[in-house]
């Protein structure tokens, strides 16, 4: 069991009170961002802001239409953040499900961002010493921006005028989306973070497709820590093998070349 | 304390030999502003200094100088399995000189890296943090020991000249250390590639591949004659040290085999995940990955097993080709295969280019001085294969 | 609101017209949320694709300024299909009523036209009801008017209204419109289908609607299709306005406007009213609620002057400043300002730097000024206006104060919603530096105007018979207390806080600064507190009253009009959703709200018994002079009893409902106030409208000051069409210069399906949406829209029209 947010994107107004609740909870400081479109500000999340709101035009029916659609860690059931750190920087709360970056731990390295299927973790730039930034789920082990230690909903959701966000087990959570999707036919069958990137904290359900707030159309469903171990798990058996091989080819070969030096040296004598 | 101020004293009294030429002072010049520019970046962070952005988080420090230099540094391990453990012994010639490209081009990754992290007095972490769940680790382990390992392994030729009462010592470690140095970058060639394993949503089909280590390990393998073919054609230049052709082709003969594996490999990964047919699809991906094939894979095989690898034209072109090819395809991993996904276009800034050239500059300095005063390059070898002999 | 934001969730369909809830009043989207996951409709009628429009059921496009013809449209589709509420509007509506057969309209203006001096005006004559007896010495009693139950008579308000509407079929209005047929049908069907006992419909409107030269006719034409499909005084119905400001419901009651008294009397003015008494015959109706209107005139001077209003001295009615009849809504201020006639100004919490209409006029006019006051919480544009970017200081010879104010939170008081909640909130915060209350800050100032006159001045009574009670010895804050017992109204004498304005005389007996209000401030035994102060969640109603949460004007209302939310008999017309009802066997009413009509007669004499009305006797619209809801408004509106369709002052077109182009009586304005476009225009081709966003509220004088809400919203910008921008060679994010004959803007423009081009009766038709939210000062800078917005009002309220106007717009010299 570990803790969950449903976003439903059908009664998202796109009011960006959980953007602006995230920056005041976590003292993020604010910036002048670029001008996007006159509706997602700033364009995307950055070193200093945990979620966005994307709001985007979308064609339907011979018109538009308009969705919007809250953007931040999806916090991963199998992280591949923190399992592509190397320093474990980044770690998965077992209890909350909150996957917790511990900046002491950072090297900077940044595969982290690269690693993640919904391109969250981002960098502060700016910085002469620049650390990783992302949503923490409002779970803060050192206590001060703490909210889900306390019992409390991540601040964005305790926010959210319209219940887009919505708070709880995460199981339990699934099972409301998916009455929610067989209730009402608009939905598309589907609730993101299901089994995405192997299931995410998160999750989502939508009336246009998920697409649109900048999920990938090709993610898969096995959790991506798997790819590396795939690999990583033969390396002790390829080490020590390798190692054995190359010490049998060294005594080999060497005695191969002392007979054949001494049969040269025999002809020569 | 008393060997100790021995060998300052040794050191301080060498013959120390360095030649001024027109093309080094160039490299001085580039060298100098490499520094220069690294100090800078030190001092103001990444964001002013490059133009990596939350979009394009890697870029030519981890693409060309960690990437593609570790690559082409595989010379010197390639070399080590062919002389040391299989005892191929008319391919010492190029043995230590390898091995000294080898030595600098893992140095130089390593300063790459350390400009590139942000937290960089935090470099030592992964090795109390034990996060071993991350192909990076390997790659940090590897890299870190290897080199340390190759800096032992230099340290025969070096006492050789200065410090010559750790030769011995020195001499008898090496079959040892010879065989951990090649374990080392077997491990953390494979797992370069293996980096991009995670990125599956990410990296384009055409570079993305479950055999991405394996196909990293072998081209890192093939690449090393090739690299060696470039090596010695500069260096006989610049030494007038030349390497025999027939040496040199044996080793084209075996770096051949490897490709027409490497090709097999691929084509067959390409075939059984049914995404051989982007080759031809006409788009960015789809072209770039067919000059980098047949540029780079297909062409150099014909050389290898044509009478053109009979000539230094033939095997300077087969050099050229191959380190050309793996470049453009370490790049295409790192770049073209993640464009689409990242969107958006990336092109290094002035500063960046400033400090890899200076690194490559500091590294082709550090070979030529090497090679002045200490017995790298062949004549040397006549002279140590008879001693050992 | 007649209704007020939790009531939405009793809706079946929502109409939302000239509104963006989603964006603007979060709050109400919360409750619209609510009523669609029971199944609700909700149309959002806007030019725009408004963040409501995106999560609507429905959304129909409108050219800028057509409401009229949609509304009418709708009104039009309702009558022809007979899908109205006959039994509503038989009883509750003056549908029956006969009006004056003389009345006309004609060529798209109603009898009555005159022109004096160039500004036309109507004399209403021909539009009364037909009756017995003398209005104007009797009053409109319903009584004496003659009806035709039957709705037949020709001269009946019903079948006026039918005929005036009969134009407006579906492909006219279309044509006007630019919304395609088959979507104005859809919405059109929809909405109508509230028109049933058991449906409530809810009209939700704001400055989409207002601000128009017919703005008022905009909502009467809402009010005319709410009473149409019964949908007034139900839970879930309602003309539902959502005020611009958390407060502005607040400050409107205490007569922010120029020709109100606070609680919505009128004012005094110099030209008619000489005397006390001469208030009271022309202004006092003979009918209606309003007959008591003398009580709360003579209180609130009571309240004013204390001890120093007797009845002598007519309550000190020659203490108040009387009205000179001039223009005094902001445009006529700034005109006058321009020609150098107003001399000091004081801007309290106020920015028409940017928020006035043609805002770059607006800041050349204010140079004019000896002194200028700025209460706000930051340096604002007005405050600025003298180093603004295009001004020269040194060529300004204006003195600027500026008073730092506290922000609400650092204060504390009661806030006014716009469903008339008054909610009193605690300070959470001290102000900074040396910011103050707006109560200290009046305080201060009358104190200090009072010692001016203490050296001489002329007629300074009205200085020193002020009632200025409000000091706590050793305290730096005025008493609050005292100012709101004094809102409240209470006994003079014993100063008990009095708990409804039925107590209120007109012989100096009590003391209430604001009608509405009193019994916000008198104790509930059982909260423990003042009404004001409540927060008890009890709903036994499940309806949403929670009628011991704050205090709702008049009398704790939640749902005014409430009496039509029940049959002529007494019967709820949705027995599932009882407001009130007659109780036939108790012989007594039933209410969950407090009812809007005389329930029970109070005892004859005291300890006497008091005895319920029974529901032949009630009155449906008590306000109302007749007692009715108007669909043919006899009085209220000064520019035509019934709504029609005018073009806005610049449109692109030609008026294709009547030869009538524009409003006959809107108001113009001279000078640098004057200029205004051809209609169907060259060189401004395209149409103009303002709005706001989430992030920036109002002139976005505070929030673009807090970095957290500049950064969400931190650019200016226009959005246009795909087509448009194809046209013109621009792409999202360009810099382009939107161009009106008042003055041109650089800002960002924004490519998306935010704003199409609109099929107009064969003319493609572009709009330009732009927020207004922009200026030079602060964290996220930007121009301002207004500088582009005419400056022309509606007749009724002076409301300027800035939400259609002719521009152009084209990609700048910077690439």
């Amino acid at each position: 069991m570990s803790k969950g947010v449903l976003v439903d994107i059908t009664r998202c107004m796109g009011c960006k009170a959980c953007q602006v609740a995230c920056k005041q909870w976590n003292d993020l400081p604010s910036s002048n961002p670029a001008f996007k479109d006159g509706l997602t500000s700033p364009p995307d999340m950055d070193g200093y802001t945990y979620t966005t709101v994307q709001i985007e035009v979308i064609e339907k029916d011979n018109d538009y239409t308009m969705r919007s659609g809250k953007r931040q860690c999806m916090h991963c059931l199998h992280p591949a953040c923190a399992s592509a750190c190397f320093a474990k920087a980044l770690q998965r709360d077992p209890k909350t499900g909150a996957v917790v970056y511990y900046p002491h731990l950072c090297v900077g390295c940044r595969y982290c961002m690269l690693a993640c299927p919904f391109d969250i973790p981002k960098y502060e730039w700016d910085k002469q010493f620049p650390l990783i930034a992302k949503c923490q789920f409002c779970f803060d082990p050192n206590g001060k921006y703490d909210r889900l230690g306390h019992g409390l909903g991540p601040a964005c959701v305790d926010t959210c005028p319209t219940g887009a966000l919505k708070f709880g087990e995460r199981d339990e959570l699934l099972k409301e989306a998916w009455q929610r999707i067989n209730r009402d036919p608009k939905y598309i069958k589907k609730v993101m973070g299901e089994k995405e990137a192997g299931g995410t904290s998160w999750l989502y359900i939508s009336d246009v497709p998920f697409e649109n707030f900048s999920f990938r159309p090709n993610l898969g469903t096995r959790p991506l820590p798997e790819y590396s171990h795939d690999f990583l798990k033969w390396t002790p058996v390829i080490a020590v093998g390798w190692g054995t091989l190359l010490t049998a080819l060294y005594h080999y070969t060497k005695r191969r070349e002392k007979i054949a030096a001494e049969k040269d040296k025999n002809v020569h004598m | 304390m008393s060997a100790n101020k021995g060998l300052l004293q040794e050191i301080k009294e060498y013959n120390w030999k360095f030649t001024m030429t027109p093309a080094r002072k160039v490299l001085f010049l580039l060298a100098g502003l490499g520094v220069v520019c690294m100090i800078f970046r030190l001092a103001v962070g990444l964001g002013m200094t490059t133009n990596l952005s939350d979009k394009w988080p890697w870029g030519l420090w981890i693409g060309f100088d960690v990437l593609t230099g570790v690559a082409l540094a595989g010379g010197g391990y390639g070399t080590a399995i062919i002389v040391h453990v299989l005892h191929r012994g008319k391919y010492h010639a190029i043995a230590r000189s390898a091995m000294l490209t080898s030595l600098l081009g893992y140095i130089l990754v390593m300063a790459g890296l350390f400009m590139d992290i942000g937290q960089w007095f935090n470099f030592w972490r992964p090795f109390v943090s034990w996060g071993h769940a991350s192909v990076l680790f390997e790659v940090f382990w590897c890299v870190s020991c290897y080199t340390t390992v190759q800096v032992l392994e230099f340290g025969e030729v070096v006492t050789e000249k200065v410090g010559t009462k750790y030769h011995a010592m020195f001499k008898k470690a090496l079959p040892v250390l010879m065989i951990i140095g090649i374990i080392f970058p077997t491990l953390h060639q494979s797992s370069l590639g293996a980096l991009y394993l995670i990125m599956v949503d990410k990296l384009y089909p055409l570079w993305w591949s479950p055999y991405l280590g394996l196909l990293f390990l072998m081209s890192s393998f093939f690449v090393g004659p090739a690299m060696i073919c470039v090596e010695t054609a500069l260096a006989g230049r610049a030494f007038k040290h030349e390497v025999p052709i027939h040496v040199l082709r044996g080793l084209v003969r075996i770096s051949g085999v490897f490709m027409i594996l490497y090709l097999g490999l691929k084509f067959f990964d390409l075939v059984n995940r049914g995404v051989f047919n982007l080759i031809f699809k006409g788009n960015l991906e789809g072209n770039l990955f067919l000059l980098e094939v047949v540029l780079g894979v297909m062409i150099p095989i014909f050389i290898a097993f044509s009478g053109y690898s009979n000539t230094r034209k033939g095997l300077i072109t087969f050099g050229v080709l191959v380190s050309g090819g793996l470049i453009f395809n370490r790049m295409n991993v790192v770049f073209t295969g993640m464009s689409a996904a990242i969107g958006g276009w990336y092109f290094p800034s002035i500063m960046e280019w400033a400090v890899s050239i200076g690194l490559v500059a500091i590294g082709a300095l550090v070979y030529c001085f090497a090679a002045e005063n200490f017995n790298v390059l062949d004549h040397h070898e006549e002279h140590h294969h008879n001693a050992t002999a | 609101m007649t209704n007020h934001f939790i009531d939405f969730k009793n809706s079946d369909v929502f109409l939302m017209i000239g509104s963006n809830s989603a964006e603007n009043h979060p709050q109400a989207m919360k409750w619209i949320m609510k009523a669609k996951d029971k199944g609700a409709k909700l149309i959002v009628v806007d030019p725009r694709l408004t963040k409501s429009a995106g999560l609507a059921d429905m959304h129909a496009r409108l050219r800028p300024g057509t409401d009229i013809a949609y509304i009418n449209g709708l009104i039009n589709y309702i009558i022809e299909n007979n899908l109205h509420f006959k039994d509503y509007v038989v009883n509750y509506t003056n549908a029956s009523f006969l009006i004056n057969p003389e009345y006309k309209f004609e060529d798209g203006v109603f009898s009555g036209l005159v022109e004096k001096d160039g500004i036309k005006s109507y004399d209403a004559k021909t539009w009364q009801y037909q009756m017995d007896g003398d209005p104007v010495k009797d009053g409109i009693r319903e009584e004496a008017i003659k009806k035709d139950p039957t709705l037949q008579d020709p001269n009946c308000a019903f079948q006026l209204l039918k005929k005036h509407v009969s134009r407006y079929d579906l492909k006219t209005v279309s044509q006007v419109t630019g919304t395609p047929e088959e979507v104005l049908k859809k919405t059109y069907a929809l909405f109508a289908s509230t028109g049933k006992p058991d449906k409530a419909g809810n009209v939700i409107y704001a400055m989409g609607i207002t601000q128009h030269t017919y703005g008022s006719q905009n909502c009467r034409a809402l009010s005319v299709l709410q009473l149409l499909l019964g949908n007034i005084g139900i839970p879930g119905g309602g003309v539902n306005a959502q005020r611009g400001e958390s407060n502005v419901q607040g400050s409107t009651d205490f007569a922010m406007l120029n020709h109100l008294l606070p609680g919505y009397n009128p004012m005094f003015y110099a030209s008619k009213h000489k005397t006390l008494q001469d208030y009271m015959d022309k202004d006092v109706p003979k009918t209606s609620f309003w007959s008591n209107r003398g009580k709360f005139v003579v209180s609130m001077l009571k309240a004013w002057y204390g001890d120093k209003a007797t009845k002598e001295n007519e309550f000190g009615f020659n203490y108040v400043p009387k009205h000179d009849g001039k223009n005094r809504t902001h445009m006529g201020i700034f005109e006058e300002m321009s020609e150098g006639n107003i001399k000091g100004m004081i801007a309290w919490g106020q920015n028409p730097a940017v928020g006035g209409p043609s805002s770059f006029q607006g800041r050349k006019a204010m140079e004019k000024l000896d002194w200028l006051v700025a209460v706000d919480l930051f340096e604002t544009e007005t405050s600025a206006f003298w180093h603004r970017p295009e001004a020269d200081p040194t060529k300004i010879n204006t003195e600027v104060f500026f008073l730092p104010a506290a922000m609400s939170y650092e204060k504390e008081g009661t806030v006014t919603n716009s469903g008339r909640w008054l909610q009193f909130r605690y300070k959470a915060v001290d102000p900074p530096g040396e910011a103050k209350s707006d109560l200290w800050i009046a305080d201060r100032l009358f104190k200090a105007v009072k010692k001016e006159y203490q050296s001489g001045g002329k007629y300074p009574d009205p200085i020193f018979n002020m009632v200025w009670n409000y000091d706590i010895p050793g305290e730096d804050e005025p008493n609050i207390d005292q100012v709101a017992l004094e809102i409240n109204g209470f006994e003079v004498g014993s100063n008990k806080a009095l708990d409804s304005f039925g107590k209120l005389m007109d012989d100096g007996s009590t003391a209430c600064g604001c009608w509405i209000h009193t019994g916000y401030w008198y104790v509930d035994k059982e909260a423990n507190t003042v009404a004001a102060k409540r927060r008890m969640n009890k709903d036994k109603s499940g309806l949403g009253l929670f009628p011991q949460y704050g205090f709702a004007w008049p009398a704790n209302r939640r749902i005014v009009y409430n009496r039509c939310s029940a049959d002529p008999a007494g019967n709820p017309w949705n027995p599932q959703k009882p407001l009130i009802k007659w109780d036939a066997l108790a012989g007594k009413w039933e209410n969950a709200d407090v009812p809007d009509f005389k329930a029970v007669e109070p005892a004859k004499e005291p300890g006497g018994q008091a005895t319920p009305v029974t529901p032949d006797k009630t009155v449906s619209f008590l306000m109302q002079e007749e007692g009715r809801g108007r669909l043919f408004a006899v009085k209220g509106v000064n520019d035509g009893p019934l709504p029609e369709h005018y073009e806005p002052i610049e449109s692109p077109v030609q008026n294709i409902i009547s030869k009538q182009q524009t409003m006959p009586l809107a108001t113009k304005f001279k000078g640098d106030f004057s200029k205004i476009a051809d209609t169907g225009s060259d060189k401004y081709p395209y149409v103009g409208t303002t709005h706001r966003v989430i992030e920036h509220y109002q002139s976005g004088a505070i929030t673009r000051n807090c970095p957290t809400l500049a950064e969400v919203s931190a650019h200016m910008f226009a959005n246009i069409s795909p087509k448009l921008a194809r046209k013109i060679g621009v792409n999202t994010g360009d810099d382009v210069i939107v161009e009106t004959i008042r003055g041109e803007i650089t800002c960002k423009v924004a490519v998306s399906g935010v704003c199409v081009p609109l099929n107009v009766n064969g003319k493609e038709v572009e709009v330009i949406g732009m927020p207004w939210c922009f200026g030079y000062k602060g964290i996220a800078t930007g121009a301002s829209a207004n500088d582009l917005t005419p400056s022309v009002g509606d007749p009724n309220t002076n409301i300027p029209e800035y939400k259609a106007f002719l521009c152009n717009i084209k990609k700048t010299g910077k690439h």
